[in-house]
């Protein structure tokens, strides 16, 4: 919206002024682009090479072909790992995706204290995010130490196990990332609000479009491209989740929270098994990168129609 | 206070707020919201009163409030969880840390942002793609490969020329790592699209040079976005967690984040004092946020959908 300008490149296209000096121009640009290829293009390439490779410590040596894969497939947990990282997906999309929309229809709404609770809600954004693993992990505490059991106390309920309770260790680390994330998409979706052309509640309430019939009339459509956008990057984003389960369970119970992304943080500087890393990095990426191309597409597309 | 008659229309009108069933609507949602807040504030609340319990309180009282509260308390407190946890020397890393890769940042990022913006050398649309492309490609898989090239950099691998410098245990792959973002040179060269090019022209006609429009034109006309981009940089600085963690082992180097990480570790710190660490660790992000707080939350549409 405010960043495809077409007419204007056009008109400057190839910048008459300095039309003279072509090495010139890309000196400026030359930190960037090797800094890119190096931090970026390079490690992504080499990872695919390097899963062929026999691995000897972090030192490639000869091609195996895809016997990496094969073993990382083949490996009794790689199933339940891809289980669990879907469960995260799955748990995010279900704790952390529609809160944020109707606090930002909420706020959009209201009149009194506004930027004060803007200001408010905000908070957990701004904390690291591992200082927010680590404080939910306190507050999960499985003996009456932590926050919640304090307050099941208070309602005289038996401490609960939380984080160890392997069935939802899950869920109870999505709550925590959900918590710490929700300020930002709710700012997202709330500037996106602020967009919706005013007129267009005024014309439906004219033509007697009640409440609900001006949100789903007026409101969806205009906010629809953002909602979708952010859907898939919640999907693409939570399926690398490593972090949580490094900070607040090891992986634990049993590996019940353990994720694909924390098994490549095993294999590649735990227990030292890099070929099997670099294979297990492939296989993410190749399954996210269909994601991407996906998410690409519909940014276009919505960028076209606005 | 605020009244009805000034809101903007939404799903709620100045008409239907002058009847009951809308006020009701009205107060609800401002329920919700107090909810919410409450909500995002009772574990920062807990954490803080927590922090602030005696060694012994901590396992015998299950009570929200410390039993003692006063100024000498928390004095002590603060005093007890510094010493015990020693942040001052990751501190100062984390803060000198922070500047240099700010520096890195907006210096490379800047003059990239020119450069696709304003100089448009041939090539430059399908270099710039190339680059908005690294947006989005799965960061997980670079991990290992990155740490590979840190043994021998700036080499892929070791094997290749057993050549190269271990960027181990320096800030250096950090540094240069994070000097690089797609999305701050989009930032960059939206803002400097949005710069008159006739201006551009007739500076050059008076005989600037690239150089001086940069540093005399782009940059003091794009300052909102540049203040944006080095707020964030400088508070991801207190939040990067991972790669740090991996690449720096030594203590004396070790940054903020990945300290507290070792510190949950430690079986020896008390819940008082671990809280206490995370609020230590929390307090200059949130220094930040009080006072960039504009510019924060204004942010969001500089990025629009993007993001």
């Amino acid at each position: 919206m405010k960043n495809s300008k077409p007419q204007n490149t056009k008109k400057t296209r190839g910048g008459s002024y300095y039309k003279k000096s072509f090495l010139g121009s890309w000196i400026f640009a030359v930190p960037a682009i090797i800094l890119m290829y190096m931090f970026i293009w390079r490690p992504t390439v080499m990872g695919f090479v390097w899963s062929f490779f026999k691995m000897k410590g972090y030192r490639p040596m000869n091609f195996i072909g895809i016997q990496n894969y094969i073993e990382v497939i083949k490996d009794t947990e790689f199933i339940p790992l891809f289980a669990n990282t879907l469960q995260y997906v799955i748990w995010s999309l279900i704790v952390g995706f529609l809160p944020p929309i109707l606090l930002a229809v909420i706020i959009n709404e209201m009149v009194h204290f506004k930027q004060k609770i803007m200001t408010f809600l905000y908070l957990p954004a701004v904390i690291p995010a591992i200082a927010v693993s680590l404080l939910w992990t306190q507050m999960y505490d499985p003996s009456d130490l932590g926050l919640l059991n304090m307050i099941l106390g208070k309602f005289g309920i038996a401490p609960y196990q939380w984080l160890n309770d392997g069935r939802f260790t899950i869920l109870w680390i999505v709550v925590s990332m959900t918590w710490k994330s929700f300020p930002s998409a709710m700012l997202l979706y709330y500037s996106a609000l602020q967009g919706v052309n005013q007129e267009l509640y005024e014309a439906a309430t004219i033509d007697g479009a009640g409440m609900l019939q001006r949100a789903w009339f007026v409101m969806r459509p205009q906010i629809m491209g953002v909602l979708i956008l952010n859907f898939v990057r919640q999907i693409i984003g939570v399926f690398q989740v490593m972090e949580q389960p490094l900070a607040m369970t090891g992986g634990g119970p049993s590996g019940a929270s353990a994720s694909l992304g924390f098994q490549l943080y095993n294999y590649g500087f735990v227990t030292q098994r890099v070929g099997h890393a670099m294979a297990l990095g492939a296989i993410i990426f190749v399954v996210l990168i269909f994601m991407t191309i996906f998410y690409f597409r519909l940014n276009k597309k919505l960028e076209e129609s606005i | 206070m605020k009244r009805f008659q000034d809101k903007t229309t939404g799903l709620l009108t100045n008409i239907d707020l002058k009847g009951a069933k809308g006020k009701i609507i009205y107060w609800t949602f401002f329920a919700i919201l107090i909810v919410c807040c409450l909500l995002t504030f009772l574990p920062a609340v807990w954490t803080v009163f927590t922090a602030l319990k005696g060694p012994n309180e901590i396992y015998t009282s299950s009570s929200f409030f410390p039993e003692n509260l006063s100024w000498s308390i928390f004095v002590d407190r603060v005093k007890d969880s510094w010493n015990q946890l020693k942040f001052g020397k990751s501190m100062i890393n984390t803060f000198y840390f922070s500047i240099i890769q700010w520096l890195f940042k907006i210096g490379v990022c800047t003059f990239a942002g020119y450069v696709f913006s304003k100089l448009k050398p041939k090539g430059s649309t399908m270099v710039f793609t190339l680059i908005l492309w690294t947006m989005m490609m799965p960061a997980q898989m670079r991990t290992v490969p990155n740490y590979i090239s840190f043994l021998s950099f700036p080499f892929a691998s070791r094997s290749e020329f057993g050549i190269g410098i271990n960027l181990l245990d320096t800030y250096w792959p950090l540094w240069l790592g994070g000097a690089v973002d797609a999305f701050a040179i989009m930032l960059f060269k939206n803002a400097f699209d949005s710069i008159s090019d006739s201006v551009v022209e007739a500076a050059t006609i008076d005989g600037a040079n690239k150089v001086q429009v940069f540093f005399t034109m782009m940059i003091p006309l794009s300052t909102p976005i540049i203040i944006y981009e080095s707020i964030m940089t400088l508070s991801g600085s207190w939040s990067n967690f991972f790669g740090p963690y991996l690449i720096i082992q030594d203590s004396a180097k070790q940054l903020l984040p990945a300290k507290i990480f070792l510190m949950s570790k430690d079986g020896t710190v008390k819940q008082n004092t671990y809280l206490m660490g995370l609020i230590i660790a929390s307090i200059p992000q949130l220094l930040i946020y009080a006072f960039f707080k504009r510019y924060i939350m204004g942010g969001i549409n500089v990025g629009g959908v993007k993001g």
